[in-house]
């Protein structure tokens, strides 16, 4: 999921880099005005842990390998634009230092795993439970979420991968193809991993779930997740 | 021991867990971005040359001992730098 330098154009690249800076502007002034004093320790342990949940790499088809990407949960408890502050500093860490995602290709990167791997799966979460907020739809809207969020990074890394003609001369189909087949398999996986982790929390730590998230303006923050214990 | 130690402390045996899982069962990366860029001859630019790659330390590549303290330091870094940037924010909204 991480796309190397070399692979988009330098036009592509600052085209997302000022994307991906807006994004952020907004996340830091959301999160400056939502984010609870109580919710950092939540903030910083999930962010650690999917950084060495990164680190697993999971065979799937064709001797290939893909990880979870840590968004939707991310998004899930602390709302997305806290989750892109995380996985921004995620995949800062993983440019800087190991070379895990392109120095150039950083504002591309983060926004298929910061933007798109965070809003999808709050959004889809949110429609949910707007619907029915009820355990079923906790269940079905953080699994497809989670799923949902991981099959839109990779079609967005496809579609930049594509557009990025001469320097990744294979087009559109090629490069979406292969990565949306690829990674709806680690989508799968990563469903799993957002429930697991949602309702250990629940259990553990409601407290955790009931407080504001930083969430966009125009949706509010979820529903409640689940009534009681 | 206050809930929030809990919380790190139990997040941080996962995170151990996740480099443990990692580094000897699930180390090896071949990511579809680099199949396809192998199959089509892609080049990779080296615009930054980055101090540990594929986090592993030069001279030290296949050293299980070395890429799972690498994980360790990484994910305390992490985590530190994720606790001053959530308490920057919340403290410069308690100061405005």
């Amino acid at each position: 999921m991480h796309i190397p330098d070399g692979f988009l154009t330098l036009v592509l690249c600052a085209v997302m880099y000022a994307i991906t800076i807006l994004f952020l502007i907004i996340a830091f002034w959301r999160t400056n005005r939502i984010l609870s004093e109580k919710q950092i320790p939540l903030m910083a342990t999930l962010t650690a842990m999917f950084f060495t949940a990164q680190m697993m790499n999971y065979p799937i088809i064709g001797g290939t390998t893909a990880h979870l990407l840590g968004g939707p949960i991310l998004a899930i408890t602390l709302g997305p634009y806290a989750g892109l502050i995380s996985m921004t500093i995620i995949l800062l860490i993983q440019a800087l230092f190991f070379g895990d995602g392109g120095v150039l290709t950083f504002g591309a990167n983060v926004f298929n795993m910061g933007v798109v791997g965070t809003f999808i799966p709050f959004l889809v979460l949110f429609a949910f439970l707007k619907v029915k907020p009820n355990r079923n739809s906790l269940l079905i809207g953080g699994f497809l979420g989670a799923f949902l969020g991981d099959l839109g990074a990779a079609v967005a890394a496809g579609l930049e991968l594509g557009l990025s003609y001469p320097t990744f001369p294979y087009g559109v189909s090629i490069a979406l193809t292969a990565m949306v087949i690829h990674h709806s398999i680690i989508g799968i996986i990563e469903g799993v991993a957002t429930l697991v982790i949602l309702l250990t929390l629940h259990k553990a730590r409601p407290d955790l779930l009931s407080l504001k998230r930083v969430a966009p303006i125009i949706t509010g923050d979820l529903p409640p997740l689940m009534e009681g214990k | 021991m206050q809930n929030k130690y809990k919380l790190i402390i139990t997040g941080f045996v996962v995170a151990v867990i996740f480099i443990v899982v990692g580094v000897i069962l699930l180390g090896f990366a071949n990511e579809t971005l680099d199949v396809i860029a192998e199959l089509f001859g892609a080049p990779e630019w080296e615009v930054w040359l980055p101090p540990l790659p594929d986090y592993e330390l030069p001279g030290f590549e296949g050293n299980l001992l070395t890429n799972f303290i690498i994980g360790i330091a990484f994910a305390a870094l992490i985590l530190v730098l994720t606790f001053f940037i959530g308490w920057l924010v919340t403290r410069r909204r308690a100061k405005g």
